[in-house]
């Protein structure tokens, strides 16, 4: 434990004076830390001054016809923490849902904590300052298949596609990572704006519900690029991860590929929802390392360096498999080519991925328990998620991953505006059901 | 006249293909007879996995749970020595050798059967009750197994990483002591592996020593090191329990186990395998 | 590079039976030693081998004259060409064809009046002359895409043969592994004087080592001992070097008794299990497989269907269907890595292998094949022409994958 305090000490110390080295302009900025004082009298700092951020004020808008954190660009730090929901009855629900609704627009917006009379606890645990910073937060609330099934007067309205997680060939789940009644989806700029917001939640929901699992991930940060585009972040193998990625700013798209539409077979409450799936897949990174660069390119179909198919130049090229039907140039198995084969039809099983990578210690073994926590949204999980994942079940990959846990789950559509709460539609609906019954 | 020309055609482009298939001058030929002797290595310990398979499913279903103990660890041994060839048939490695954690429901998952089931039930229910069917379905399996490596031709990159491939198994899962959980017989696994990986090191080292000398030292080293500090726990029908193993040593062989990981992981690119 | 070549295959020396081999047993021989002695002298012998077969008939002429060559622009298609260099200066000059910088082939020294021939394996591309004297304009050389360039193209990589050459040597080593166990088994048989049991057990014998006869014909020291036959023997059944299996088979099927035979027996043991250490040892290029397959189907068709090897045992049909069973191993293991480059040859290998097995299956009765005798003349002519177009086939394979 000791050594592990003194390692994050020094990564810290470390940080900073890469951030005084560079200088404001570079890359201080692309960290999202910039240092304006420290640039100005560079000496003056103490070695556990806070480091400065001057993206602490950016903030994403609670209202919408979505929840934000789904098609909204994705911060450094990002974190799934599901509950099982102790609240049974409409009323016990509604509250939670009011509940989670009130904390989630005060936390997204930012602003001062109520302050108590002294003699009782802090309504806030403090830990961004008296202030509350919005850091970029979001929180997407979805709700998992026990979460209807557990409930009578709510499982008709259960979204169709919903199941409860089951393993695929290569997993090996742990109960204990598994599932859940609730997910919240908590994502910012820094990871202790999603530990402060989750903090939150915990102290304002303990007779609603307990948690279940939980695991934080982060984003590699890069430095900007001087013609202000975007390249895709890497995974903990040392891959871009999304290049493929169906583009979230095109609206129409995302209402093919994401949310879920009227006219479906989806309940009418579940429209501009979407079915998140979640998975903890570990990597054993210590094993790829030690795989050479012309495997594992050819395990995943791309060029480690630049991202850029096997048959490309740049990230952005688009693979031409058609020229390539025996896989010379892209192996048949490799994992771009399965999860995304680009033959007709297969758009339809387009997904929205929005991954962090995770670490979280040591294994029993002594190798570093580090992987992806990968977040996939769609608009039916079936010919989405569950579709593609069947499709690499003989990859290559696998074969340096293991999935250990994870669960899937219906986000629930956006709070439109002040009088609008999270799971209103849908406990409007159950409502009619019950009247309907009575009459 | 016309043969000559045949085959000192084909020596023509035998040189002239070779000349830019490897850097250390091992041409894929020389590769052949490795590959040759290694299926044939595992044909051998496949015949011997049957017949030992055969022995103990019987004595599982005989109900002599002294005996099926006592034949659980030497008849695996078996299989985790070719384990990069077993692992080939991902159904049968599945079916044959998962552990409970690779089941959503543990233990009581219907899934888990094969070797660590019937491990389960000898060592941690100290019975046979129930496990005939398991056995039965084992010996299928590894029936099944032998008959499927016979056809199959070997793929060389699998074989010459088979090396490195089971010093990753060690250092993920063996070292731990987590893959024989219940009979502890874990040290007789490991043994198997480091066999296996280093009868492929064996068979290729004639190919790199000449050029790689430094190499070939190193890991000759570590494995002498392996192979040192298991003879220390070596008892007159196999291995000491797990528990048995000091600290001290764990830490001997997973230093030594992640260093031949390291270095062996390097054999394919020294031969021109990948 | 050289060296290595060489290596473990050369050992086989000249038979080292007094008597002089079989005419047959001759050709294989020498074809061996000649497998061996070009692996080993390699690039070298080769490229001499090509400047004597250079005078070919279609060679591109090229005349050098004061300041020019004529032609000066060519094109060729890839592959082997043949160039005739005829210098009509009063200098000795040089020719050369350059890729880039690199001399690809050159001739140097070609005296006034006289012409040089050139011979060289060509690559798809444009490549410059030098003509003569340095301040000659230099010529262009285009070489266009050829039957053979392509071959050569879709010549699967070296590495991809690994496998299906290691299977095989699986396959010899098994192979030769029952053979000295059943070779044991029939001296033992011998050993203890019975007859009947040594007759039942010679087939069997005999089988694993006609299945790899392609092999075992490499050695043919051990071969001229294992299995030479009367015919190709200047004293026939009486001469000293009749030994081996036919040795044994006249005495346990003509002569019916296995006097004398104890000490040939106890010998094939010990030769079987010499050739068993060698098979070991032995190394296969990826175009001896299918040229060795073709050799022995062929000797099939001109000798062995016509004659016959088992003249007391009459078991010829067996040892053919052994032949044909180590023939189609070869062609299996071939097969995943030349079907992509040459499908068609692959399928008529397919279908002519078929068409030779149906012909043995139809000629097998419920309780094995009929004494060799028996067979009609039709039947055997039949049999030999499909072994010739089956060799026929196979002989293509090579070329269709760029290994020749």
């Amino acid at each position: 434990m000791k050594q592990s305090d003194t390692i994050k000490e020094s990564f810290v110390t470390d940080r900073r004076r890469l951030l005084l080295g560079v200088g404001a302009a570079g890359g201080a900025i692309a960290a999202g830390l910039t240092s304006a004082q420290a640039a100005g009298n560079a000496g003056a700092e103490q070695v556990t001054d806070a480091p400065v951020s001057n993206k602490m004020q950016e903030r994403q808008p609670f209202h919408g016809e979505h929840q934000a954190g789904i098609v909204t660009p994705r911060p450094a730090a990002g974190m799934i923490v599901t509950f099982d929901v102790l609240a049974q009855t409409p009323r016990d629900v509604e509250q939670l849902f009011r509940t989670l609704t009130d904390r989630i627009k005060f936390l997204m917006a930012g602003g001062t904590p109520p302050a108590f009379d002294p003699k009782l606890p802090p309504s806030d645990s403090g830990i961004l300052g008296p202030i509350v910073p919005p850091d970029n937060l979001t929180i997407t609330v979805s709700l998992g298949d026990s979460f209807f099934a557990k409930r009578d007067w709510l499982a008709p309205l259960k979204p169709v596609r919903l199941s409860r997680m089951t393993g695929f060939p290569n997993d090996a789940l742990d109960p204990a990572l598994c599932h859940g009644d609730i997910s919240l989806q908590i994502c910012a700029n820094t990871p202790d704006a999603t530990i402060h917001a989750l903090r939150d939640i915990l102290k304002n929901t303990p007779d609603l519900m307990v948690v279940r699992w939980k695991q934080e991930g982060s984003v590699p940060v890069l430095p900007p690029k001087a013609d202000g585009s975007h390249e895709s972040a890497r995974n903990f193998l040392g891959f871009r991860d999304g290049s493929a990625n169906p583009d979230a700013r095109d609206a129409a798209l995302m209402d093919r590929v994401v949310w879920v539409r009227d006219g479906g077979e989806e309940p009418g409450w579940a429209r501009h929802g979407t079915y998140q799936a979640v998975r903890i897949i570990r990597n054993f990174v210590e094993r790829w390392d030690r795989t050479p660069l012309n495997e594992q390119q050819a395990i995943f179909g791309r060029h480690k360096a630049t991202g850029a198919p096997l048959d490309g130049k740049v990230e952005s090229d688009t693979p031409n498999y058609a020229a390539d039907p025996e896989g010379k140039v892209t192996p048949l198995d490799a994992h771009i080519r399965l999860a995304n084969p680009r033959t007709k039809g297969s758009e339809e099983n387009l997904i929205l991925r929005r991954p962090f990578n995770y670490s979280n210690g040591v294994s029993k073994s002594g190798q570093l328990e580090q992987g992806l926590l990968f977040i996939v949204y769609q608009a039916d999980l079936e010919k989405g998620f569950i579709t593609v994942q069947k499709r690499l079940k003989d990859e290559p990959l696998a074969e340096y991953l293991k999935p250990i846990g994870g669960g899937y789950f219906f986000t629930l559509p956006g709070v439109t505006n002040e009088d609008d709460f999270l799971g209103r539609s849908l406990l409007q609906a159950a409502g009619q059901i019950a009247s309907g019954k009575k009459s | 006249m016309s043969f000559r020309t045949t085959f000192s055609a084909g020596a023509f482009a035998l040189l002239a293909t070779s000349s830019i298939a490897t850097a250390a001058g091992v041409s894929p030929l020389d590769i052949v007879k490795p590959v040759a002797d290694y299926k044939i290595f595992v044909s051998e310990k496949l015949e011997k996995l049957v017949a030992d398979t055969k022995s103990f499913t019987d004595a599982v279903k005989a109900g002599d749970l002294k005996k099926a103990k006592a034949l659980y660890a030497p008849t695996r041994v078996n299989y985790e020595t070719i384990e990069p060839v077993a692992e080939l048939f991902s159904d049968l490695d599945k079916s044959i050798d998962s552990r409970a954690d690779d089941h959503e429901k543990r233990e009581k998952d219907p899934d888990f059967i094969g070797f660590h089931r019937i491990e389960y039930g000898l060592f941690s229910q100290n019975s046979t009750e129930g496990l005939a069917p398991i056995a039965d379905k084992l010996m299928t399996d590894v029936t099944d197994l032998n008959k499927r490596v016979k056809d199959l031709t070997f793929p060389p990159d699998k074989v010459v990483g088979g090396a490195a491939a089971l010093m990753e198994e060690v250092a993920a899962t063996k070292i731990s002591g987590e893959e024989d959980r219940y009979s502890h017989t874990d040290l007789f696994d490991f043994k198997g592996n480091v066999d296996g990986a280093k009868k492929i090191y064996d068979l290729v080292r004639p190919l790199i020593v000449k050029d790689d000398g430094k190499f070939v030292a190193k890991v000759d080293a570590n494995f002498a090191t392996v192979e040192k500090t298991l003879a220390k726990y070596k008892t007159a029908d196999g291995y000491e329990s797990y528990d048995k193993l000091t600290e001290d040593d764990r830490k001997v062989l997973a230093a030594a186990v992640n260093t031949l990981a390291e270095d062996l992981s390097t054999l394919r690119g020294k031969l021109g395998l990948s | 590079m050289i060296k290595k070549m060489s290596a473990p295959v050369s050992q086989p020396a000249g038979p080292k039976s007094p008597q002089p081999p079989s005419a047959k047993l001759m050709r294989f021989a020498v074809i061996g030693a000649g497998v061996l002695v070009l692996a080993g002298i390699g690039v070298f012998y080769w490229a001499s081998l090509q400047t004597t077969r250079g005078s070919a008939d279609n060679a591109v002429l090229v005349t050098i004259r004061n300041g020019a060559c004529e032609p000066n622009e060519m094109t060729v298609p890839a592959g082997r060409n043949t160039f005739k260099i005829v210098n009509q200066t009063e200098r000795a000059v040089e020719w050369e064809i350059l890729d880039g910088v690199m001399v690809l082939e050159e001739r140097e020294n070609i005296v006034p009046g006289l012409s040089q021939t050139v011979t060289t394996k060509l690559p798809v591309g444009d490549f410059k002359i030098t003509c003569g004297l340095l301040s000659n304009a230099r010529g262009t050389l285009h070489v266009t895409p050829s039957t053979e360039s392509q071959a050569e193209a879709a010549r699967p990589a070296l590495v991809a043969f690994i496998g299906p050459l290691a299977e095989y040597q699986v396959f010899l080593a098994m192979q030769a592994g029952a053979l000295v166990k059943a070779t044991q088994a029939l001296d033992a048989a011998i050993q203890a004087g019975d007859l009947e049991k040594a007759r039942g057990l010679y087939e069997a014998a005999r089988l694993p080592y006609m299945r790899i006869e392609p092999a075992a014909k490499r050695f043919a020291d051990l071969d001229n001992v294992i299995d030479p036959v009367a015919d190709y023997l200047a004293k026939r059944e009486q001469d000293p070097g009749f030994v081996g299996f036919h040795r044994i088979e006249y005495g346990l099927f003509s002569a019916r008794s296995t006097d004398g035979l104890a000490p040939v027996s106890a010998r094939l043991v010990a030769d079987v299990t010499t050739l068993k250490d060698r098979i070991g040892t032995l190394r296969f290029t990826p175009d001896q497989i299918a040229t060795s397959a073709a050799q022995l189907v062929t000797a099939l068709a001109d000798t062995k269907i016509p004659v016959g090897e088992e003249h007391y045992a009459q078991t010829d049909l067996t040892d053919f269907d052994a032949n044909i069973e180590g023939v189609a191993k070869m062609m299996a293991l071939l097969k995943p890595v030349a079907e992509k480059a040459a499908p068609k040859v692959v399928a008529e290998i397919e279908s002519k292998l078929a068409a030779v097995r149906g012909t043995l299956k139809d000629l097998r009765k419920p309780d094995g094949f009929p004494p060799y005798t028996s067979i009609s003349g039709e039947s055997r002519k039949l049999l030999a022409m499909q072994m010739h177009a089956l060799a026929a086939a196979i002989g293509k394979l090579n070329a269709a994958v760029g290994l020749a």
